[in-house]
């Protein structure tokens, strides 16, 4: 009988598409085994999330990869031990973001891609993208640091754009929590930067 | 029946909320992140309190030919306008480099540079959008002494631009300001120490925090939200 629920849930939600209020049967996740307890959850993220929630993480899952590939540029090329230390911190903890993360869009059960199309419809060409990334890996010297930080402090600028946003519109304490941290951890990161730049 | 209700409340739910959530509005945008312009002064904890700014300090937006330092469209974004707020001056020579940084890309009509009425340095966007680093130098002869210096980036396939403005004294000594003090400088990783944000922690620093004991994974600075708890690669619990 809780298949019948699921089933009209599901169907309500294809119905409703972009802009719906999804609510998962709790303890269910996304494939409705609601027995199943043999996964240990990771950091999990209760169900109940509307569509501002799985905007944000999507578009964060999209984010996050790509602030990882410029970190792991800068861990290696960059000419001061403080960047340096700046983008191995941020490598790390953005991949622990980002395996959270891929864990709450499992159970929600919703796709991991899709989040650079919806940058592109949330304001324009984004800042970074593997060419762009290339690019940077071809500077050294000076001019990959002023490259660096720069690409790096408007990244996790529009980081801090998205968290604002998904306090404001999103439901899932999890992950508006989430976007608080996202708020405070990149503004204290363009900070670092920010002074790093102004002083050469 | 137990089952339809649910059925109905999960039914029930969905419509009345379908065109709640907004599209995001278009984000996007830049400013000069050197020498120091008023908003990255705000970002990077210089000049505090700015509201706006502090978070955003890409999102200085407006139309087009404003004449201030304030882009028009948000209202927290007005402290920009107030030359009160102990902005730092940079001393520069009459030869000033700066460099911007972006969000997101436009298509860039041109860039304008402003002291009072005169524009002092204008570069050509050839409709193009931005690629990093961007950095413009401008000459400045015939200024002197405290000046602001508006730097303004015209959007090509808006109406809007984005303004900046720089606080900068022209002859000054030096081509840098005295940074300002910092508290990231090295120290030895401390032993035992309550864990504290915007602290320099080696590898291996041990901090006790939430009281539990954790060390430190990677060397970083420690920031608002980076807490050992929410932040297990960089902390390991001991």
């Amino acid at each position: 009988m809780k298949r019948l629920v699921i089933a009209i849930a599901a169907a309500v939600l294809a119905l409703a598409g972009c802009g719906g209020e999804a609510i998962v049967p709790e303890g269910q996740g996304a494939h409705g085994h609601g027995a199943n307890s043999a996964a240990p959850p990771p950091p999990a993220a209760s169900s109940r999330f509307n569509d501002a929630d799985v905007t944000f993480v999507q578009m964060m899952v999209d984010h996050l990869q790509l602030g990882i590939s410029l970190s792991q540029l800068a861990m290696a090329k960059a000419t001061k031990q403080e960047t340096k230390d700046l983008a191995g911190a941020i490598n790390t903890t953005q991949r622990e973001e980002l395996s959270m993360l891929k864990s709450w869009l499992k159970l929600w059960g919703k796709p991991e891609q899709g989040g650079a199309n919806l940058h592109v419809q949330h304001g324009g060409q984004p800042l970074l993208d593997d060419k762009v990334i290339n690019d940077t890996k071809e500077k050294s010297g000076a001019e990959f640091d002023l490259a660096f930080l720069n690409l790096m402090t408007g990244h996790q600028g529009a980081a801090v754009e998205m968290a604002l946003t998904e306090k404001k519109d999103g439901q899932n304490p999890e992950t508006t929590a989430y976007a608080e941290r996202v708020a405070n951890t990149r503004q204290g990161q363009i900070q670092q930067m920010l002074k790093a730049i102004s002083e050469p | 029946m137990k089952l339809t209700r649910k059925a109905a409340l999960v039914m029930a739910a969905v419509p009345a909320i379908v065109f709640i959530t907004p599209v995001g509005s278009a984000s996007a945008h830049g400013y000069v992140s050197s020498p120091p312009s008023r908003q990255a002064q705000c970002a990077s904890g210089v000049v505090k309190n700015c509201g706006g700014p502090e978070w955003e300090p890409q999102s200085n937006e407006g139309d087009k030919g404003r004449t201030d330092c304030w882009g028009g469209d948000r209202l927290d974004f007005q402290v920009l306008n107030d030359d009160s707020r102990g902005w730092q001056a940079t001393n520069v020579g009459t030869s000033l480099t700066m460099t911007w940084t972006f969000t997101a890309r436009h298509r860039t009509r041109d860039y304008e540079y402003f002291i009072g009425g005169t524009r002092v340095g204008y570069v050509n966007g050839n409709n193009a959008a931005p690629v990093d680093p961007v950095q413009h130098t401008i000459n400045l002869s015939g200024f002197s002494g405290r000046q602001k210096l508006r730097a303004v980036w015209n959007i090509g396939d808006t109406v809007k631009a984005f303004y900046s403005c720089m606080d900068i004294n022209i002859g000054g000594t030096g081509g840098n300001p005295t940074p300002p003090p910092t508290t990231t400088n090295p120290t030895p990783p401390p032993v035992g120490g309550t864990w504290a944000p915007n602290t320099a922690y080696a590898t291996g620093a041990t901090v006790t925090y939430g009281g539990s004991s954790y060390r430190c994974l990677q060397g970083h600075t420690s920031l608002t939200g980076w807490e050992p708890p929410n932040a297990a690669s960089l902390w390991q619990k001991i």
